[in-house]
């Protein structure tokens, strides 16, 4: 009863505040006699509760530009994001990390004063979607007060801050209906996510905002959907997780794995084969990852996972977290714990019980053959004679476009798609492909070749692409072989003509380098 | 690969044109083909199949027969002949068809039939680009015989979009060809240069129609004397031109302009153990091979597989080529055609199938693909690479679950749709045989494992035997199981 009385006063306070024309409209006034004071009432005390406190947002300008993964010497024309910062202690604002990806300059600007400052990430996480800012300008955020983080569960009323042009705080009621383990968009990597449902106006300059409970930080805006009125938010919790990993001063260990994948226990036939007697819970391990802390653990493929920590796992991988109810198991792991904690895993094998400590871990990106996300890194290329070689990445695939899982290249999706099983034991480090061609003397007949994975040249295999300048010295008949899977099966260029062109398709082309293998 | 839509021609229009004595003699010769068909049902292969129809065109020809495309007496249960001027209808039956270059030849029971016709001559040679031709047939527009006339427009390869697998010679011309034009002859002053058979529809292109040219009709026609077709054979390789001057160098070719690369030979190929990946092919029964993978024959620029087009089962074919720069002659006999049919549509066959648990189970093809419409990227990477990644060395037939009919033994399988088999209890299936074989030793368990992670699907044999009446029952399923894709009929002699 309280909450929604309390719900309807706000919705009020919220329209006034978009519909609220200041002052002039004395007719409007007399129209709506006995709404229009307390209307008017509470957006002063709005108003003043905004001259009285100091922000603790502030308003982040970024300008970004992506590499060009199809001619990757050259990058994407530039674009500009706006966004509203949270102020954190220690001087520093925290926005999402989509936001600077792949960001060429930063600005911060007071909403206040207009005043600006440049500022550099300190912090980025693709996986978790957040970062750290810092102002060039000391001092800067003196002026602001740093928001502390809130502890915000299912069915509180949320604030969504944005900021009008003229630098005002402007507000949103909303609802946080649902907290579960969700994907998130860079890496599909599953963190607790919340969602609420808001009438949030889209607002320039609105990337991402934060979202507060009682004055504390609930969560980023992640994503919002004015058709659906859906926000997603990455919830405090995981806001909390990065910020203390960010404060270690080595490298930044992001949130752990266990390095495997399950498949729910509910089938009745499969829980009798797995040797389960008793009870209903538990999930069925299906694959474990390689050098993941599940394999370190001597876990195996077959084993029931009943329960991690104190937390019981039931037949579809949930358990009962005090604050969220019934959430994936996946939070506890990855946003209850950090890079290097043992947790005991509660498993049963064949039927028999046993506890198994498994040290929890993140495993780096960049030892995957594809490399699942690559920002703020030049792409690696080398240009051989016009042939385009370039390494297999998620990254390129998405060049194809948000449909790039239809569009791209079939072998590649299909590669990165099932990488784990098809490179289980592979030497390589990445998959080397001739990308496409630039025509030059030395391509006559090959024009049209694109989209070939690379095995071999001059007989030596490629583990990457540095490879190439070590298999390039072992031609012995003056021409180099490019071995290919499929057909055409070789093309082959001339040794003395590859290096004679360079400067042509450096001229013609307009090409920095010709190679870049950093 | 190129994909294109074809339509398929089953209906009329109608056209006259002035060529007294030809036309008198050609009209006796010529027929209207109803067909009742019944296409095979793989959703529910164990229900007979929808019943439809069409109509098409035919001429008789030599030995008591009449010729037409494959696609108008597909699948069919019932055909019904009639000629211009007789009120009777005929029964027909198929003698022998062939899918991969869409011809058939029809046999009619009674015998008076062909008195008064006259079977239709074939012309000696290919028809001259931009001379005249008339089309004969049943198309959509009236009910009686239809002429349509144009030029030969261009005589090229083209995919044959009744199997949607096989290329062969087309003469394309813009006389309007419609559907109902099927399996009617094509002719130039007075003799047979094609049969007419495909087409593309007006918003796509206009004035483009396709004929069966006589050299495609003439090797059906000899492949059948026997009395069995024994398909096309093939080479069953792939090749690329060899246009690099730095290659041809690496090669040991010489300056001139003679030579493509075979880059692909597959294992279960004809080439098989002649001719390796890596050779240069110079010369194809004597014919040389230019570099862009054209040869000269019959006074004619044609691609080499056009070489191959001519041979039947037993013959061989003769290659100069090139191996780690020498020269060497190969000699590759034609003993089998290609084995694996799944990239082609099939007719006359009845689905293959295996139901245990109320689990279906089917081998991957291009008919079960297009019924299912499945978007897993596996099964489409299975069904493309089938060839060039030699799939079929592990997997001869891919079984794949299509589909689950509920009950309580399977509720909770549901997400197992579109899994591909890769073994039960331990045992690798490589053929829904295998399958059929695994379930019927008997077990306490049934483990099924899907290709790639996941886990594995968990039958208990006491569940299986009381879920198999009960689903039998409630689905009207007749049989368990399909292994034979023959479909015996009365409309087809063997």
């Amino acid at each position: 009863m309280n909450m929604i009385s309390r719900f309807f006063a706000a919705g009020a306070l919220c329209a006034a505040a978009i519909a609220f024309s200041p002052i002039s409209a004395g007719s409007a006034r007399a129209a709506t006699a006995t709404a229009a004071p307390v209307v008017v009432d509470k957006q002063e005390k709005v108003a003043e509760a905004n001259k009285d406190q100091p922000l603790s947002a502030v308003r982040v300008i970024v300008t970004c530009q992506p590499y060009d993964q199809f001619r990757p010497w050259s990058k994407r024309p530039p674009f500009q994001h706006r966004a509203v910062g949270a102020v954190l202690s220690g001087s520093r604002v925290l926005v999402t990390a989509e936001l600077v990806a792949n960001s060429t300059y930063l600005e911060l600007e007071n909403p206040d004063t207009a005043d600006k400052t440049p500022a550099t990430v300190e912090r980025v996480d693709y996986e978790s979607d957040l970062a750290l800012l810092k102002p060039s300008t000391a001092g800067f955020l003196d002026k602001f007060k740093p928001i502390d983080l809130a502890d915000p569960s299912v069915g509180d009323d949320l604030a969504f801050w944005q900021l009008e042009p003229n630098g005002t705080l402007l507000s949103t009621r909303g609802l946080l209906t649902t907290a579960d383990v969700s994907r998130y968009p860079v890496d599909d990597t599953a963190l607790l996510l919340f969602r609420a449902t808001s009438s949030l106006q889209t607002r320039d300059g609105s990337f991402t905002s934060p979202v507060v409970k009682g004055g504390a930080l609930a969560g980023m805006l992640l994503r919002f959907d004015p058709r659906t009125q859906n926000a997603d938010v990455i919830p405090a919790p995981v806001i909390s997780h990065f910020l203390k990993a960010a404060a270690n001063p080595g490298a930044y260990a992001g949130f752990p794995r266990a390095g495997l994948l399950f498949a729910s226990l509910r089938d009745p036939q499969l829980r009798r084969y797995a040797g389960l007697t008793n009870g209903n819970g538990g999930v069925y391990i299906t694959y474990i990852a390689r050098d993941g802390a599940a394999e370190q653990a001597g876990l195996q493929v077959g084993d029931v996972v009943l329960a991690v920590g104190d937390c019981h796992v039931d037949q579809d991988g949930n358990y009962r977290d005090p604050r969220y109810g019934k959430i994936s198991i996946v939070h506890v792991i990855s946003t209850q714990h950090f890079d290097g904690d043992v947790v005991p895993f509660k498993i049963a094998r064949k039927g028999q019980e046993q506890t198994v400590s498994v040290k929890l871990s993140h495993p780096d990106p960049a030892k995957s053959i594809i490399e699942p996300y690559s920002i703020d890194k030049a792409p690696r290329y080398y240009i051989l004679g016009g042939l385009v070689f370039q390494e297999l990445s998620r990254q390129y695939l998405k060049e194809w476009g948000p449909e790039w899982f239809k569009k791209a290249p079939e072998r590649f999706i299909y590669f990165d798609r099932y990488q784990a099983e098809l490179f289980k034991d592979d030497p390589r480090r990445r998959i080397v492909i001739l990308s496409h061609v630039l025509p030059s003397p030395c391509t006559v007949g090959y024009e049209e070749l694109n989209g070939l994975v690379v095995e071999k040249i001059n007989g030596m295999p490629l583990k990457d692409l540095a490879d190439i300048d070590a298999a390039l010295a072992k031609s012995a008949d003056g021409f180099h072989h490019i071995r290919v899977i499929g057909h055409p099966r070789e093309i082959v260029v001339d040794a003395k003509q590859v290096r004679d062109v360079e400067p042509l398709l450096i001229k013609n082309y307009g090409l920095p380098e010709i190679k870049n293998l950093e | 690969m190129r994909r294109i839509t074809w339509l398929f021609f089953f209906l009329f229009a109608f056209h006259l044109r002035a060529f007294a004595i030809s036309i008198a003699e050609i009209r006796k010769s010529l027929v209207r083909i109803t067909t009742t068909s019944q296409e095979p049902n793989f959703r529910t292969p164990w229900t007979p199949g929808s019943i439809s129809g069409g109509v098409g065109a035919g001429f008789v020809i030599s030995g008591k027969r009449i010729l037409t495309n494959a696609h108008v007496v597909s699948n069919a249960r019932f055909l019904s002949v009639e000629r211009e001027n007789d009120p009777k209808h005929y029964i027909a039956r198929v003698l022998q068809i062939a899918h991969d270059c869409d011809l058939a030849v029809l046999s009619i029971s009674e015998p008076k039939f062909f008195d008064g016709t006259v079977p239709l001559p074939f012309s000696g040679k290919l028809p001259q680009i931009e001379s005249s031709v008339s089309v004969y047939g049943y198309p959509i527009g009236g009910e009686r015989l239809s002429v349509t006339t144009g030029v030969v427009s261009r005589v090229d390869f083209q995919l044959y979009s009744h199997s949607a697998a096989d290329s062969h010679l087309t003469i394309q011309t813009n006389a309007a060809i419609n559907p109902g034009n099927s399996g009617g002859p094509v002719l130039q002053e007075g003799k047979v240069v094609g049969v007419a058979f495909q087409g593309y529809s007006g918003d796509v292109a206009q004035n483009t129609g396709y004929m069966i040219p006589v050299p495609v009709i003439h090797r059906f026609l000899k492949d059948i004397e026997d009395g069995h077709y024994d398909h096309y054979m093939d080479l069953s390789i792939t090749t690329f031109p060899l246009l690099n001057q730095a290659q041809r160098a690496s090669l040991g070719l010489e300056e001139d302009s003679r030579g493509i690369y075979v880059s692909q030979v597959a294992s279960a190929g004809s080439c098989a153990g002649a001719l390796q990946p890596g050779d240069v092919i110079l010369s194809i029964d004597g014919h040389p091979v230019e570099s862009d993978g054209f040869v000269q024959l019959d006074g004619e620029r044609v691609e080499m597989p056009e070489v191959v087009e001519r041979k039947f089962k037993g013959d061989t074919v003769d290659f100069d080529i090139l191996r780690d720069k020498m020269r060497r002659s190969v000699t590759v006999k034609f003993d089998r055609p290609w084995p694996y049919q799944l990239q082609c549509s099939q007719y006359d066959i009845r689905p293959r199938y295996v139901l245990f648990g109320g689990l279906l189970f089917q081998p991957l093809n291009r008919n079960f693909l297009e019924t299912y419409q499945i978007d897993d990227l596996r099964v489409h990477y299975l069904y493309d690479f089938f060839i060039s990644e030699e799939i079929y060395k592990e997997h001869p037939e891919v079984v794949v679950l299509s589909s689950v009919l509920p009950d309580p033994i399977n509720t909770y399988l549901n997400d197992f749709r579109n899994g591909v088999v890769e073994n039960v209890n331990g045992a690798k299936i490589q053929s829904l045989e295998d399958l059929a074989t695994a379930f019927q030793k008997p077990a306490d368990y049934y483990v099924i494992k899907m290709l790639g992670e996941g886990r594995p699907i968990v039958l208990e044999r006491a569940a299986v035997e009381a879920a198999h009446d009960r689903i039998q029952t409630r689905y009207k399923v007749r049989a368990d199981q399909n292994l034979r894709d023959a479909v015996e009929t009365t409309t087809a002699e063997n």
